[in-house]
Protein backbone atom coordinates (compact mmCIF):
# COMPACT_ATOMS: atom_id res chain seq x y z
CA UNK A 1 0.00 0.00 0.00
CA UNK A 2 2.61 2.32 0.96
CA UNK A 3 4.21 1.76 -2.45
CA UNK A 4 1.23 2.52 -3.96
CA UNK A 5 0.99 6.03 -2.03
CA UNK A 6 4.11 7.01 -2.99
CA UNK A 7 4.02 6.47 -6.57
CA UNK A 8 0.04 8.48 -6.63
CA UNK A 9 1.92 11.40 -5.18
CA UNK A 10 4.51 10.72 -7.29
CA UNK A 11 2.14 11.23 -10.18
CA UNK A 12 1.00 14.39 -8.20
CA UNK A 13 4.17 15.94 -8.41
CA UNK A 14 5.64 14.97 -11.33
CA UNK A 15 2.53 16.24 -13.23
CA UNK A 16 3.18 19.88 -12.00
CA UNK A 17 6.35 19.76 -13.83
CA UNK A 18 5.06 17.69 -16.91
CA UNK A 19 2.05 20.63 -17.68
CA UNK A 20 4.72 23.71 -17.23
CA UNK A 21 6.78 21.73 -19.83
CA UNK A 22 3.48 20.83 -22.34
CA UNK A 23 2.10 24.26 -21.92
CA UNK A 24 5.68 26.03 -23.48
CA UNK A 25 5.63 23.35 -25.97
CA UNK A 26 1.82 23.21 -27.16
CA UNK A 27 0.28 26.34 -26.24
CA UNK A 28 0.86 27.53 -29.56
CA UNK A 29 0.10 24.37 -31.46
CA UNK A 30 -2.83 23.41 -29.95
CA UNK A 31 -5.48 25.98 -27.92
CA UNK A 32 -7.55 22.35 -27.03
CA UNK A 33 -4.87 20.65 -25.12
CA UNK A 34 -3.72 23.29 -23.66
CA UNK A 35 -7.34 23.43 -21.92
CA UNK A 36 -7.44 19.76 -21.12
CA UNK A 37 -4.31 20.48 -19.26
CA UNK A 38 -5.63 23.58 -17.23
CA UNK A 39 -8.55 21.20 -16.23
CA UNK A 40 -6.37 18.67 -15.32
CA UNK A 41 -4.61 20.91 -13.01
CA UNK A 42 -7.76 22.46 -11.67
CA UNK A 43 -8.63 18.07 -11.28
CA UNK A 44 -11.48 18.80 -13.62
CA UNK A 45 -11.17 15.38 -14.79
CA UNK A 46 -14.37 14.65 -16.78
CA UNK A 47 -13.86 18.56 -18.26
CA UNK A 48 -10.72 17.56 -19.48
CA UNK A 49 -11.60 14.21 -20.92
CA UNK A 50 -14.68 16.07 -22.82
CA UNK A 51 -11.93 18.02 -24.54
CA UNK A 52 -8.72 15.64 -24.67
CA UNK A 53 -11.35 12.50 -26.19
CA UNK A 54 -11.63 15.16 -29.27
CA UNK A 55 -7.66 16.34 -29.10
CA UNK A 56 -7.02 13.06 -30.13
CA UNK A 57 -9.26 12.23 -32.86
CA UNK A 58 -7.40 15.26 -34.30
CA UNK A 59 -5.21 14.78 -37.36
CA UNK A 60 -2.92 17.43 -35.72
CA UNK A 61 -2.28 16.34 -32.34
CA UNK A 62 -3.64 12.62 -32.68
CA UNK A 63 0.28 11.64 -33.45
CA UNK A 64 1.64 13.75 -30.70
CA UNK A 65 2.11 11.55 -27.54
CA UNK A 66 1.40 14.65 -25.26
CA UNK A 67 -2.21 14.12 -26.39
CA UNK A 68 -2.35 10.73 -25.41
CA UNK A 69 -0.05 11.07 -22.31
CA UNK A 70 -2.57 13.85 -20.68
CA UNK A 71 -5.83 11.24 -21.91
CA UNK A 72 -4.43 8.59 -19.88
CA UNK A 73 -3.62 11.20 -17.12
CA UNK A 74 -7.26 12.23 -17.16
CA UNK A 75 -8.82 8.95 -17.31
CA UNK A 76 -6.74 7.42 -14.47
CA UNK A 77 -7.88 10.25 -12.13
CA UNK A 78 -11.04 9.86 -12.85
CA UNK A 79 -10.92 6.20 -12.36
CA UNK A 80 -9.28 6.85 -8.62
CA UNK A 81 -12.30 9.22 -8.39
CA UNK A 82 -14.81 6.72 -8.41
CA UNK A 83 -13.35 5.20 -5.46
CA UNK A 84 -10.72 2.58 -4.34
CA UNK A 85 -10.90 -0.39 -7.15
CA UNK A 86 -13.79 0.33 -8.74
CA UNK A 87 -14.91 -3.13 -10.61
CA UNK A 88 -17.52 -1.48 -12.24
CA UNK A 89 -15.89 1.61 -13.75
CA UNK A 90 -12.93 -0.69 -15.31
CA UNK A 91 -13.51 0.90 -18.34
CA UNK A 92 -11.88 3.92 -17.30
CA UNK A 93 -8.83 2.47 -16.21
CA UNK A 94 -9.17 0.60 -19.38
CA UNK A 95 -8.54 3.67 -21.69
CA UNK A 96 -6.33 5.00 -19.75
CA UNK A 97 -3.93 2.24 -19.87
CA UNK A 98 -4.80 2.22 -23.85
CA UNK A 99 -3.63 6.24 -24.20
CA UNK A 100 -0.68 5.16 -22.29
CA UNK A 101 0.90 2.44 -24.42
CA UNK A 102 -0.42 5.00 -27.83
CA UNK A 103 1.79 7.37 -26.16
CA UNK A 104 4.70 5.02 -25.67
CA UNK A 105 4.54 4.09 -29.32
CA UNK A 106 4.29 7.74 -30.52
CA UNK A 107 6.86 8.96 -27.61
CA UNK A 108 9.85 8.54 -30.00
CA UNK A 109 12.22 10.74 -27.74
CA UNK A 110 11.24 9.45 -24.71
CA UNK A 111 10.16 12.30 -23.15
CA UNK A 112 6.99 10.97 -21.23
CA UNK A 113 8.51 7.52 -20.84
CA UNK A 114 9.31 7.84 -16.73
CA UNK A 115 5.61 9.23 -16.34
CA UNK A 116 3.95 6.70 -18.94
CA UNK A 117 5.75 3.83 -17.27
CA UNK A 118 4.41 5.11 -13.75
CA UNK A 119 0.62 4.50 -15.63
CA UNK A 120 1.26 1.18 -16.85
CA UNK A 121 3.24 -0.06 -13.19
CA UNK A 122 0.24 1.75 -11.51
CA UNK A 123 -2.47 -0.16 -14.14
CA UNK A 124 -0.90 -3.13 -13.57
CA UNK A 125 -1.43 -3.34 -9.87
CA UNK A 126 -5.10 -1.70 -10.14
CA UNK A 127 -5.74 -4.74 -12.25
CA UNK A 128 -4.42 -6.91 -9.67
CA UNK A 129 -6.56 -6.15 -6.98
CA UNK A 130 -9.46 -5.75 -9.22
CA UNK A 131 -9.05 -9.58 -10.25
CA UNK A 132 -8.88 -10.58 -6.72
CA UNK A 133 -11.68 -8.50 -5.43
CA UNK A 134 -13.49 -10.49 -8.32
CA UNK A 135 -12.77 -13.67 -7.21
CA UNK A 136 -12.94 -13.01 -3.48
CA UNK A 137 -15.52 -10.92 -3.27
CA UNK A 138 -17.94 -11.30 -6.42
CA UNK A 139 -16.72 -14.81 -7.60
CA UNK A 140 -16.66 -13.46 -11.24
CA UNK A 141 -13.94 -15.29 -12.61
CA UNK A 142 -14.58 -14.55 -15.77
CA UNK A 143 -13.92 -11.01 -15.31
CA UNK A 144 -11.65 -11.64 -12.67
CA UNK A 145 -9.32 -13.68 -15.15
CA UNK A 146 -9.95 -10.62 -18.02
CA UNK A 147 -8.66 -8.24 -15.47
CA UNK A 148 -5.57 -10.57 -14.33
CA UNK A 149 -4.64 -11.05 -18.14
CA UNK A 150 -4.20 -7.40 -18.41
CA UNK A 151 -2.28 -7.51 -14.90
CA UNK A 152 0.21 -9.84 -16.88
CA UNK A 153 0.09 -8.06 -19.84
CA UNK A 154 1.06 -4.55 -18.64
CA UNK A 155 3.48 -5.86 -15.73
CA UNK A 156 5.59 -7.53 -18.63
CA UNK A 157 5.38 -3.96 -20.33
CA UNK A 158 7.30 -2.73 -17.18
CA UNK A 159 9.81 -5.81 -16.39
CA UNK A 160 9.99 -8.16 -19.54
CA UNK A 161 11.84 -10.44 -16.84
CA UNK A 162 8.75 -10.61 -14.18
CA UNK A 163 8.47 -14.34 -13.28
CA UNK A 164 4.95 -14.41 -14.53
CA UNK A 165 4.70 -18.24 -13.97
CA UNK A 166 4.60 -17.91 -10.24
CA UNK A 167 2.44 -15.23 -10.46
CA UNK A 168 0.10 -17.67 -12.52
CA UNK A 169 0.89 -20.35 -10.05
CA UNK A 170 -0.38 -18.46 -7.35
CA UNK A 171 -3.59 -16.68 -9.24
CA UNK A 172 -4.76 -19.83 -10.44
CA UNK A 173 -4.37 -22.18 -7.44
CA UNK A 174 -6.60 -19.41 -5.74
CA UNK A 175 -9.27 -19.24 -7.78
CA UNK A 176 -9.25 -23.28 -8.09
CA UNK A 177 -9.54 -23.51 -3.91
CA UNK A 178 -11.99 -20.60 -3.77
CA UNK A 179 -14.25 -22.30 -6.34
CA UNK A 180 -13.93 -25.86 -5.64
CA UNK A 181 -14.73 -24.49 -1.55
CA UNK A 182 -18.08 -22.76 -2.93
CA UNK A 183 -18.45 -26.14 -5.04
CA UNK A 184 -18.63 -27.88 -1.60
CA UNK A 185 -20.81 -25.10 0.14
CA UNK A 186 -23.07 -24.60 -2.52
CA UNK A 187 -24.72 -28.46 -2.94
CA UNK A 188 -22.07 -29.82 -5.23
CA UNK A 189 -23.16 -27.24 -8.11
CA UNK A 190 -21.46 -29.27 -11.10
CA UNK A 191 -20.19 -24.98 -12.79
CA UNK A 192 -18.28 -24.21 -9.88
CA UNK A 193 -16.54 -27.33 -9.78
CA UNK A 194 -15.98 -26.97 -13.59
CA UNK A 195 -14.72 -23.58 -13.04
CA UNK A 196 -12.24 -25.02 -9.81
CA UNK A 197 -10.86 -27.48 -12.44
CA UNK A 198 -10.66 -25.64 -14.76
CA UNK A 199 -8.31 -23.15 -13.11
CA UNK A 200 -6.07 -25.87 -11.58
CA UNK A 201 -5.27 -27.31 -14.38
CA UNK A 202 -4.14 -24.25 -15.92
CA UNK A 203 -1.89 -24.71 -12.99
CA UNK A 204 -0.51 -28.19 -13.94
CA UNK A 205 -0.60 -27.17 -17.86
CA UNK A 206 2.40 -24.42 -16.33
CA UNK A 207 4.25 -26.74 -13.66
CA UNK A 208 2.37 -30.49 -13.50
CA UNK A 209 4.64 -31.08 -9.99
CA UNK A 210 2.44 -28.40 -8.17
CA UNK A 211 1.51 -30.13 -5.13
CA UNK A 212 -1.65 -27.86 -4.34
CA UNK A 213 -3.06 -28.38 -7.63
CA UNK A 214 -2.48 -32.02 -7.48
CA UNK A 215 -4.24 -32.47 -4.25
CA UNK A 216 -7.39 -30.18 -5.03
CA UNK A 217 -7.74 -31.47 -8.47
CA UNK A 218 -7.68 -35.17 -6.97
CA UNK A 219 -9.92 -33.99 -4.33
CA UNK A 220 -12.63 -32.33 -6.53
CA UNK A 221 -12.98 -35.34 -8.69
CA UNK A 222 -13.35 -37.92 -5.65
CA UNK A 223 -16.05 -35.26 -4.76
CA UNK A 224 -18.09 -35.05 -7.82
CA UNK A 225 -17.65 -38.76 -7.73
CA UNK A 226 -19.17 -39.01 -4.07
CA UNK A 227 -21.65 -36.10 -4.89
CA UNK A 228 -23.14 -38.56 -7.66
CA UNK A 229 -23.78 -41.50 -4.96
CA UNK A 230 -24.62 -39.40 -2.40
CA UNK A 231 -27.63 -37.88 -4.35
CA UNK A 232 -28.74 -41.67 -5.45
CA UNK A 233 -32.57 -41.66 -4.20
CA UNK A 234 -33.42 -45.10 -2.60
CA UNK A 235 -35.48 -46.21 -4.87
CA UNK A 236 -33.40 -45.80 -8.23
CA UNK A 237 -33.82 -48.68 -10.67
CA UNK A 238 -31.22 -50.92 -10.60
CA UNK A 239 -30.13 -49.94 -13.82
CA UNK A 240 -30.13 -46.37 -13.03
CA UNK A 241 -28.18 -47.34 -10.20
CA UNK A 242 -25.24 -49.37 -12.90
CA UNK A 243 -24.79 -45.66 -14.55
CA UNK A 244 -24.29 -43.76 -11.32
CA UNK A 245 -21.88 -46.37 -10.55
CA UNK A 246 -20.05 -45.89 -13.78
CA UNK A 247 -20.14 -42.26 -13.77
CA UNK A 248 -18.28 -42.34 -10.48
CA UNK A 249 -16.16 -44.95 -11.47
CA UNK A 250 -14.77 -42.17 -14.14
CA UNK A 251 -14.43 -39.89 -11.60
CA UNK A 252 -13.01 -41.80 -8.59
CA UNK A 253 -10.42 -43.15 -11.35
CA UNK A 254 -9.76 -39.25 -12.62
CA UNK A 255 -8.78 -38.43 -9.34
CA UNK A 256 -6.27 -41.13 -8.54
CA UNK A 257 -3.19 -39.91 -10.91
CA UNK A 258 -3.43 -36.06 -9.04
CA UNK A 259 -2.88 -37.75 -5.90
CA UNK A 260 -0.50 -40.51 -7.07
CA UNK A 261 1.14 -37.55 -8.24
CA UNK A 262 1.34 -35.90 -4.86
CA UNK A 263 2.15 -39.46 -3.50
CA UNK A 264 5.01 -39.45 -5.91
CA UNK A 265 6.56 -36.39 -4.59
CA UNK A 266 6.30 -36.73 -1.13
CA UNK A 267 5.32 -39.96 0.24
CA UNK A 268 4.93 -38.59 3.48
CA UNK A 269 2.35 -36.45 3.01
CA UNK A 270 -0.97 -37.41 5.27
CA UNK A 271 -3.43 -35.52 2.45
CA UNK A 272 -1.99 -37.94 -0.45
CA UNK A 273 -2.53 -41.48 1.48
CA UNK A 274 -5.62 -40.86 2.93
CA UNK A 275 -7.20 -39.29 -0.03
CA UNK A 276 -5.58 -42.55 -1.99
CA UNK A 277 -7.22 -45.36 0.47
CA UNK A 278 -10.65 -43.25 -0.05
CA UNK A 279 -10.35 -43.36 -4.10
CA UNK A 280 -9.59 -47.07 -3.38
CA UNK A 281 -12.29 -47.91 -1.11
CA UNK A 282 -14.66 -45.89 -3.63
CA UNK A 283 -13.43 -47.85 -5.97
CA UNK A 284 -13.60 -51.03 -4.28
CA UNK A 285 -10.33 -52.50 -4.64
CA UNK A 286 -9.83 -53.46 -1.01
CA UNK A 287 -6.41 -54.68 -1.61
CA UNK A 288 -5.05 -51.49 -2.32
CA UNK A 289 -7.12 -49.65 -0.09
CA UNK A 290 -6.17 -51.36 3.17
CA UNK A 291 -2.47 -51.16 1.42
CA UNK A 292 -2.86 -47.24 1.58
CA UNK A 293 -4.43 -47.93 5.25
CA UNK A 294 -1.52 -49.53 6.63
CA UNK A 295 0.68 -46.94 4.75
CA UNK A 296 -1.64 -44.01 6.95
CA UNK A 297 -1.59 -46.06 10.04
CA UNK A 298 2.53 -46.42 10.01
CA UNK A 299 2.48 -42.78 9.23
CA UNK A 300 1.01 -41.77 12.09
CA UNK A 301 2.49 -43.92 14.79
CA UNK A 302 5.98 -41.81 13.87
CA UNK B 1 4.83 -3.45 -7.28
CA UNK B 2 2.57 -3.48 -3.92
CA UNK B 3 0.42 -6.56 -4.76
CA UNK B 4 -2.63 -8.36 -2.60
CA UNK B 5 -1.76 -12.31 -1.86
CA UNK B 6 -4.58 -14.44 -2.76
CA UNK B 7 -5.64 -16.58 -0.30
CA UNK B 8 -5.30 -20.20 -1.16
CA UNK B 9 -7.88 -22.41 -0.14
CA UNK B 10 -7.17 -25.67 0.57
CA UNK B 11 -10.22 -28.17 -0.56
CA UNK B 12 -11.08 -31.31 2.02
CA UNK B 13 -12.87 -35.10 0.84
CA UNK B 14 -16.12 -35.50 1.48
CA UNK B 15 -15.84 -38.49 3.09
CA UNK B 16 -16.54 -37.73 6.57
CA UNK B 17 -20.45 -39.40 7.36
CA UNK B 18 -20.66 -40.74 4.05
CA UNK B 19 -19.14 -44.14 2.62
CA UNK B 20 -20.21 -44.41 -1.55
CA UNK B 21 -19.89 -47.97 -1.28
CA UNK B 22 -22.63 -47.98 2.25
CA UNK B 23 -25.05 -45.82 0.04
CA UNK B 24 -24.63 -48.16 -2.82
CA UNK B 25 -25.48 -51.01 -0.76
CA UNK B 26 -28.09 -49.55 0.76
CA UNK B 27 -30.21 -48.68 -2.94
CA UNK B 28 -29.42 -52.70 -3.68
CA UNK B 29 -31.34 -53.60 -0.57
CA UNK B 30 -34.01 -51.39 -0.96
CA UNK B 31 -34.60 -52.39 -4.46
CA UNK B 32 -34.38 -55.73 -3.28
CA UNK B 33 -37.78 -55.80 -1.58
CA UNK B 34 -39.67 -54.71 -4.71
CA UNK B 35 -38.48 -58.00 -6.23
CA UNK B 36 -39.77 -60.73 -3.25
CA UNK B 37 -42.49 -61.67 -1.65
CA UNK B 38 -42.31 -62.39 2.25
CA UNK B 39 -44.70 -65.06 3.95
CA UNK B 40 -47.65 -63.03 5.26
CA UNK B 41 -46.38 -63.49 8.99
CA UNK B 42 -43.57 -61.07 8.07
CA UNK B 43 -45.86 -58.72 6.24
CA UNK B 44 -46.94 -56.66 9.21
CA UNK B 45 -45.08 -55.31 12.14
CA UNK B 46 -41.99 -53.38 10.97
CA UNK B 47 -39.58 -54.43 8.02
CA UNK B 48 -36.57 -55.65 9.73
CA UNK B 49 -33.30 -55.66 8.20
CA UNK B 50 -30.57 -57.34 10.64
CA UNK B 51 -27.19 -56.64 9.76
CA UNK B 52 -24.88 -59.40 11.43
CA UNK B 53 -21.32 -57.89 11.46
CA UNK B 54 -19.47 -54.87 11.15
CA UNK B 55 -19.81 -52.10 9.37
CA UNK B 56 -20.63 -48.37 11.07
CA UNK B 57 -20.64 -46.69 7.83
CA UNK B 58 -23.50 -49.11 6.37
CA UNK B 59 -25.29 -48.99 9.52
CA UNK B 60 -25.90 -45.31 9.65
CA UNK B 61 -26.52 -45.35 5.44
CA UNK B 62 -29.01 -48.01 6.51
CA UNK B 63 -30.53 -46.15 9.51
CA UNK B 64 -30.65 -42.77 7.17
CA UNK B 65 -32.80 -44.54 4.92
CA UNK B 66 -35.10 -46.51 7.24
CA UNK B 67 -36.18 -42.88 9.02
CA UNK B 68 -37.42 -41.82 5.14
CA UNK B 69 -38.58 -44.91 3.75
CA UNK B 70 -41.32 -47.64 4.71
CA UNK B 71 -41.91 -51.19 2.47
CA UNK B 72 -45.09 -50.90 1.30
CA UNK B 73 -47.30 -50.48 4.61
CA UNK B 74 -44.25 -51.76 7.13
CA UNK B 75 -41.83 -48.98 8.80
CA UNK B 76 -38.51 -50.05 7.91
CA UNK B 77 -36.68 -51.06 10.82
CA UNK B 78 -32.59 -51.83 11.27
CA UNK B 79 -31.20 -54.16 13.90
CA UNK B 80 -27.52 -54.63 14.28
CA UNK B 81 -25.26 -56.91 15.87
CA UNK B 82 -22.02 -58.75 15.93
CA UNK B 83 -23.43 -62.48 16.12
CA UNK B 84 -26.55 -63.72 14.84
CA UNK B 85 -30.00 -63.72 16.75
CA UNK B 86 -32.21 -65.99 17.02
CA UNK B 87 -34.88 -63.50 18.86
CA UNK B 88 -35.04 -61.06 15.50
CA UNK B 89 -37.46 -61.93 13.23
CA UNK B 90 -35.54 -60.21 10.21
CA UNK B 91 -37.00 -59.82 6.66
CA UNK B 92 -33.51 -59.75 5.40
CA UNK B 93 -30.28 -61.01 6.97
CA UNK B 94 -27.25 -58.90 5.71
CA UNK B 95 -24.43 -61.04 6.82
CA UNK B 96 -20.95 -58.89 6.65
CA UNK B 97 -17.80 -60.37 5.31
CA UNK B 98 -15.89 -60.57 8.87
CA UNK B 99 -18.82 -63.35 9.92
CA UNK B 100 -19.59 -64.64 6.44
CA UNK B 101 -18.30 -67.79 8.36
CA UNK B 102 -21.51 -68.05 10.29
CA UNK B 103 -23.39 -68.19 6.85
CA UNK B 104 -24.03 -72.10 7.18
CA UNK B 105 -25.62 -72.06 10.30
CA UNK B 106 -27.80 -69.07 9.73
CA UNK B 107 -28.71 -70.49 6.59
CA UNK B 108 -30.46 -73.65 8.39
CA UNK B 109 -31.88 -71.90 11.02
CA UNK B 110 -33.54 -69.60 9.22
CA UNK B 111 -34.98 -72.33 6.45
CA UNK B 112 -38.57 -72.05 5.30
CA UNK B 113 -38.92 -68.87 7.69
CA UNK B 114 -39.23 -65.51 4.77
CA UNK B 115 -35.65 -64.21 5.73
CA UNK B 116 -33.78 -62.66 2.55
CA UNK B 117 -29.72 -63.45 3.20
CA UNK B 118 -27.62 -61.80 1.67
CA UNK B 119 -23.76 -61.97 1.88
CA UNK B 120 -20.78 -59.97 0.10
CA UNK B 121 -18.35 -62.74 -0.04
CA UNK B 122 -17.19 -64.55 -3.35
CA UNK B 123 -18.67 -68.20 -3.52
CA UNK B 124 -21.56 -67.08 -0.86
CA UNK B 125 -24.21 -67.54 -3.25
CA UNK B 126 -23.41 -71.27 -3.99
CA UNK B 127 -22.96 -71.90 0.20
CA UNK B 128 -26.38 -70.64 1.04
CA UNK B 129 -26.94 -66.78 0.25
CA UNK B 130 -29.89 -65.54 -2.06
CA UNK B 131 -27.53 -62.95 -2.81
CA UNK B 132 -24.29 -61.92 -2.76
CA UNK B 133 -22.39 -59.03 -3.74
CA UNK B 134 -19.49 -58.96 -5.56
CA UNK B 135 -17.06 -56.11 -7.14
CA UNK B 136 -16.83 -56.27 -11.00
CA UNK B 137 -14.80 -53.69 -13.02
CA UNK B 138 -15.04 -51.48 -9.84
CA UNK B 139 -18.57 -51.60 -9.76
CA UNK B 140 -20.84 -53.05 -6.89
CA UNK B 141 -22.78 -55.95 -8.60
CA UNK B 142 -24.92 -59.20 -7.42
CA UNK B 143 -25.32 -62.91 -7.73
CA UNK B 144 -28.68 -64.62 -6.83
CA UNK B 145 -29.33 -67.87 -6.47
CA UNK B 146 -33.32 -68.12 -6.72
CA UNK B 147 -33.13 -71.69 -5.48
CA UNK B 148 -31.72 -70.15 -1.87
CA UNK B 149 -34.39 -67.90 -2.24
CA UNK B 150 -36.99 -70.07 -2.76
CA UNK B 151 -35.62 -72.60 0.49
CA UNK B 152 -35.68 -69.37 2.16
CA UNK B 153 -39.31 -69.20 2.12
CA UNK B 154 -39.60 -66.09 -0.55
CA UNK B 155 -41.40 -66.14 -3.47
CA UNK B 156 -39.59 -64.69 -5.96
CA UNK B 157 -39.66 -62.34 -9.35
CA UNK B 158 -37.94 -63.97 -12.97
CA UNK B 159 -37.37 -60.03 -13.25
CA UNK B 160 -34.34 -59.82 -10.96
CA UNK B 161 -32.65 -62.75 -12.92
CA UNK B 162 -32.26 -60.73 -15.35
CA UNK B 163 -30.28 -57.40 -13.37
CA UNK B 164 -28.15 -60.28 -11.80
CA UNK B 165 -25.29 -62.88 -12.19
CA UNK B 166 -27.00 -65.89 -11.99
CA UNK B 167 -25.90 -68.65 -9.88
CA UNK B 168 -27.17 -72.02 -9.50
Amino acid sequence: MLKYLKSYHYFKNTLGVLMVFLCQNYFAQNDSLFKAQTFCNEKKFSQAIQIIDKVVLNPETSSDPASWHIRAYAYLQTYKQTGSSNTSKAYLLDTAMYSTLKSMKLDSKSEYKENNDGFIKNGASTYYKLCTILLQDSLNLYRSEKFYNNYRKYTIIINPTFNLKAKDIEYYNAAGGQFGELYTKNNFQQKFGDYAKMALLKVLEIDSKNIAANINLGILYYNQGATLMRELEYDVKLDQLDVVQENAKKLFKQSLPFMMKVYELQPKDARAIEGIEGIYSALLDEEKASEFKQKKEALNKK
Amino acid sequence: MFLLVLAFVSLSFQQQGFDPNAKVKAVFLYNFTKYFEWPPKMKSGNFIIHVIGSNASLNQELNKMAASKQIGNQKLEIKSSQSYDGSIQPNIIFLLNDVSDKLKDIVSKNKGKGALIVTEKIGLAKAGAAINFVVIDNKQKFEYNKGNAVKAGLKTSDELTSLAIAVD
